[in-house]
């Protein structure tokens, strides 16, 4: 066939900014004068950062998210390719140091709008009501200011937003149920089912993902081609770029792109006046706001903050208590994999579609608090390359050999929970970036309970992996997510924000992004990203002007407010319990 | 005794079939087609509710089916036992379903149209998208059921057999078109609708056999009995349709690929439930398995054709 049926298709987006297949943005996008203050300024529009500017804007506030990589045209920019998807990572130079130093780029960073949230896997599992209390329930790490009540009905509003696909019944934590049906499931999906059912292992099947089940208004279903985190071209799995930035610039919101904020100018009366920042051109701006957010994530917010130390804030910004860049944390990521005789294919489902969370809670018997989960985690040919060389020490032909053996592997992850300690930590380095501003330097190491906990988790998924039917199992160390450095807390002198993410030391400054965690859990933190800063936003609007006229903290918790979320999010979804 | 002549007793088999024979000849089945609507009515209920939980019920008309399924069975239910809820309830239920069913094939046509690609690309997104005929298929039942609703129950002893004519339908409709609908719905009620049926049994079997064809063929026809269906379909419809001229065919082949495609679907059903008890987790996860399973209640389709294709090669034909 020369041409196709009914003749030649359609041509995508008529020219207008396309988001995935079906989805176009169609309205001009509004534009702020930089010497009129807007009323809030957002760094970075990821996965808070779009949550953020899309529920301010609709609430009717002028609000400019800065965003430091490109505003994607997902048909134009995108390619279903691993190695043509590193534009999606924070790739600038950061250097890495401490005993177990993190790899930084692809799985721990994002650049452009929806941020991280473009290349995740869309895991979206909720924290455990433990999670809140670690520090009350195993003394260690910390507690939160709030507890998982005070969140929960912001998990229940964001997985119906995104929406989220999983079984009607999750359960670990608190049981409940997801929006969307479960994905069917891949070969890797498969090995984990017959492990854990094997040892008797409750297993979680074809969820939490925000990745499409069924249609959802402009966006179509997932197709199960692989490509979930080379960014979705489908636009089935959920990102800010395409669940609420739309929304923000329907609402009257700007994004800004290309622009990569240096520091934060203080005023005279003590609070925030703008944010100086440069163009994609290197040019330097400055823009004036009422309040500023900062939403860069653990190594960028802490980077920011530091670099914008000046006269009363001489350690950096909000940095009285010496918190700004400490207790970062990153979750163990051991990466398991397993050889089988019959064909796996792990590229056919997304990488992410299974789980069991039976380890998650502290167990005594275990010899270490806190716990992991165990994961289904499908690499295409180059990330399985990587660990082969890792696992393998595989080289040179016998590389190749194994990687022509790819369609035979089923990997697992485990994720587990790494104790927040004030060693880990960002600060400045003496190395400049491209634009002059000192890069951060990002230091990690692991401790005893790490340690323990890493060995067990990784014994369990061997044992699950065997009892799966593999023939060969090897394994390679790795973490996966950054979260952390810019804690939230009641006590001034030991963290950053207080519970509504507002910085203890400047009354119109606030952190949110996933820097503002206490404590990590085992679970992928993108909904708790997106769940803090909706929570955030209708803490805001809930103070209408206060926040940029007066220095008076209000602690009374908001109202949910159903009305701001995105159009298209009612009316859809199975009966399910929450 | 009349009544004792005319109840069936599991000693006599053959004349158990002669009097069955007979009622349906006379139009006189109304109970035993309420009985196989309501069956018919929660099978396809309960595929199209897991069907739809697939598609996460992401409209929420996607619940019309479950919900007049249920509507439908139950209704057909009680025409097994009571004549005014035959020709009241299971009548309108069945109504409403049809409508619903008309609709859905709308949606499921638009839901494939919408696709990248839409209609350039059918066989894909055929394939991929909602399954184009299953509404018209979940039709089925609410056929039978407005079938059922027109005729004569089983102790009928009225010799006209001209009671429950629905003159108020009618009487909406232009002079000759109610009567023509008047004899229509005569010739029901004494059984001699042949012709109808074989066309919605042949209809039935092409649009299932389709059904049968894409879905099998996304597992690349990995057994042999997949074939079965895509094969007999076909010959049932024709001789479905070739029994709207013969009277011969109509006593011949239609029954006898009437008979093999109820045995297909008994086939295609065990086959369809040993495919969802052998996926990983077998029976510790079997809603799951029910969900992404092969559909464990669509090879009754094909049985239900067949089922028509029966019922078609027993009834009377017009002598209009």
């Amino acid at each position: 066939m020369k041409e196709p049926l009914f003749g030649p298709f359609r041509e995508q987006g008529n020219g207008k900014h396309t988001l995935g297949p079906m989805q176009h943005i169609d309205v001009p996008m509004r534009r702020f004068r930089e010497d009129e203050p807007v009323d809030y300024l957002i760094v970075g529009v990821g996965s808070a950062g779009g949550v953020l500017v899309q529920r301010l804007a609709r609430a009717g506030f002028k609000v400019v998210g800065l965003e430091a990589g490109p505003f994607w045209d997902t048909e134009r920019d995108w390619v279903s390719d691993e190695a043509g998807s590193h534009k999606l990572y924070w790739e600038d130079a950061r250097i890495t140091g401490g005993s177990d130093p993190l790899a930084l780029g692809a799985n721990n960073s994002g650049k452009g709008v929806g941020g991280g949230s473009v290349h995740w896997a869309a895991f979206t599992p909720r924290l455990h009501p433990s999670d809140f209390e670690v520090y009350t329930r195993d003394g260690v790490g910390a507690d939160w200011p709030i507890s998982y009540d005070e969140l929960l009905p912001y998990y229940e509003q964001l997985e119906i937003e995104m929406p989220v696909a999983g079984p009607a019944y999750f359960p670990w934590g608190r049981p409940h149920g997801y929006a969307y049906g479960p994905h069917p499931m891949g070969g890797v999906g498969n090995a984990l089912i017959r492990g854990c059912s094997k040892l008797g292992i409750p297993v979680c099947i074809g969820g939490p993902v925000a990745i499409l089940s069924g249609s959802h208004g402009d966006r179509p279903h997932c197709i199960y081609r692989g490509f979930c985190i080379q960014g979705c071209k489908v636009g089935a799995k959920a990102s800010t770029l395409i669940t609420h930035v739309p929304d923000a610039i329907k609402s009257g919101a700007e994004i800004r792109e290309l622009s990569m904020a240096s520091r934060i100018e203080m005023g005279k009366d003590g609070r925030a006046a703008g944010i100086h920042y440069f163009d994609g051109e290197g040019r330097p701006h400055f823009q004036k706001a009422k309040a500023v957010i900062v939403a860069g994530y653990a190594i960028e917010s802490p980077r920011l903050l530091l670099n914008s130390s000046c006269a009363g804030h001489e350690n950096g910004l909000a940095n009285s208590s010496d918190t700004v860049g400490r207790y970062l944390m990153a979750q163990a990521g051991n990466v398991v994999l397993g050889r089988f005789d019959e064909l796996v294919r792990m590229y056919k489902a997304p990488p992410a579609h299974a789980l069991s969370e039976e380890f998650y809670e502290t167990d005594p018997k275990r010899g270490f608090a806190r716990g992991f989960a165990i994961q289904t985690v499908a690499p295409l040919p180059i990330a399985f390359a990587k660990q082969m060389v890792a696992a393998k020490k595989a080289w040179g032909w016998g590389l190749r050999r194994e990687l022509m053996d790819y369609n035979h592997w089923a990997t697992f992850g485990v994720l587990g929970e790494i104790l927040p300690w004030p060693e880990n930590r960002v600060t400045l380095a003496d190395e400049k970036d491209q634009f002059g501003i000192p890069v951060a330097h990002v230091s990690f190491n692991l401790h005893e309970n790490d340690k323990r906990l890493i060995k067990f988790g990784k014994e369990k998924t061997f044992e699950v992996m065997y009892a799966a039917g593999a023939t060969e199992v090897v394994q390679e160390a790795r973490y996966a997510h950054l979260v952390g450095a810019c804690r939230m807390g009641a006590d001034p002198g030991t963290s950053v924000v207080d519970k509504f993410c507002r910085t203890h030391d400047v009354s119109n400054l606030f952190v949110c992004d996933g820097s503002v965690m206490p404590t990590q859990g085992s679970a992928n933190p993108g909904l708790t990203i997106q769940a803090l800063a909706a929570r955030t936003a209708d803490y805001l609007i809930s103070q209408g002007d206060a926040i940029f006229t007066s220095n008076r903290r209000d602690m009374t918790p908001p109202r949910l407010r159903r009305g701001l979320a995105p159009p298209h999010t009612w009316g859809k979804g199975v009966p399910r319990l929450t | 005794m009349a009544t004792e002549a005319q109840s069936l007793s599991v000693l006599h088999p053959s004349r158990d079939a002669e009097i069955i024979s007979n009622h349906v000849r006379e139009g006189r089945f109304q109970r035993s087609l309420s009985l196989i609507t309501a069956g018919a009515s929660i099978v396809s209920g309960l595929e199209v509710a897991y069907e739809h939980y697939r598609g996460s019920y992401s409209r929420r008309i996607m619940y019309t089916p479950v919900i007049l399924s249920a509507v439908l069975g139950a209704a057909a239910a009680a025409a097994v036992f009571s004549r005014r809820a035959a020709r009241g309830a299971l009548r309108i239920a069945s109504i409403v379903t049809l409508a619903d069913a008309a609709a859905g094939f709308y949606f499921h046509v638009q839901g494939i149209r919408r696709k990248p690609g839409g209609w350039h690309l059918p066989l894909t997104n055929i394939i991929m998208g909602p399954p184009i005929f299953a509404p018209l298929l979940f039709g089925t039942a609410a056929y039978l059921g407005l079938i059922a609703s027109y005729l004569q129950r089983e102790e009928s002893r009225s010799e006209v057999a001209d009671d429950g004519r629905d003159w108020w339908l009618a009487s909406l409709l232009p002079r000759a078109e109610e009567r023509a609908l008047l004899s229509e719905e005569q010739d029901i009620r004494e059984g001699r609708f042949q012709k109808q049926v074989v066309i919605v049994a042949g209809v039935s079997a092409i649009l299932s056999g389709f059904e049968a064809w894409y879905s099998h063929y996304k597992n690349n026809f990995r057994y042999m009995a997949q074939w079965s269906p895509v094969i007999l379909a076909p010959l049932l419809a024709g001789a479905a349709f070739a029994s709207i001229r013969s009277r011969w065919f109509a006593r011949t082949a239609l029954p006898l690929c009437s008979v093999a495609a109820i045995a297909d679907a008994g086939v295609g059903f065990y086959y369809h439930a040993r495919g969802v008890v052998r996926r990983p987790g077998g029976w510790k996860h079997i809603l799951y398995n029910i969900l992404y399973g092969p559909p464990i209640f669509a090879p009754l389709l094909i049985g239900a054709a067949g089922m028509m294709g029966i019922m078609a090669s027993m009834l009377r034909r017009s002598n209009r």
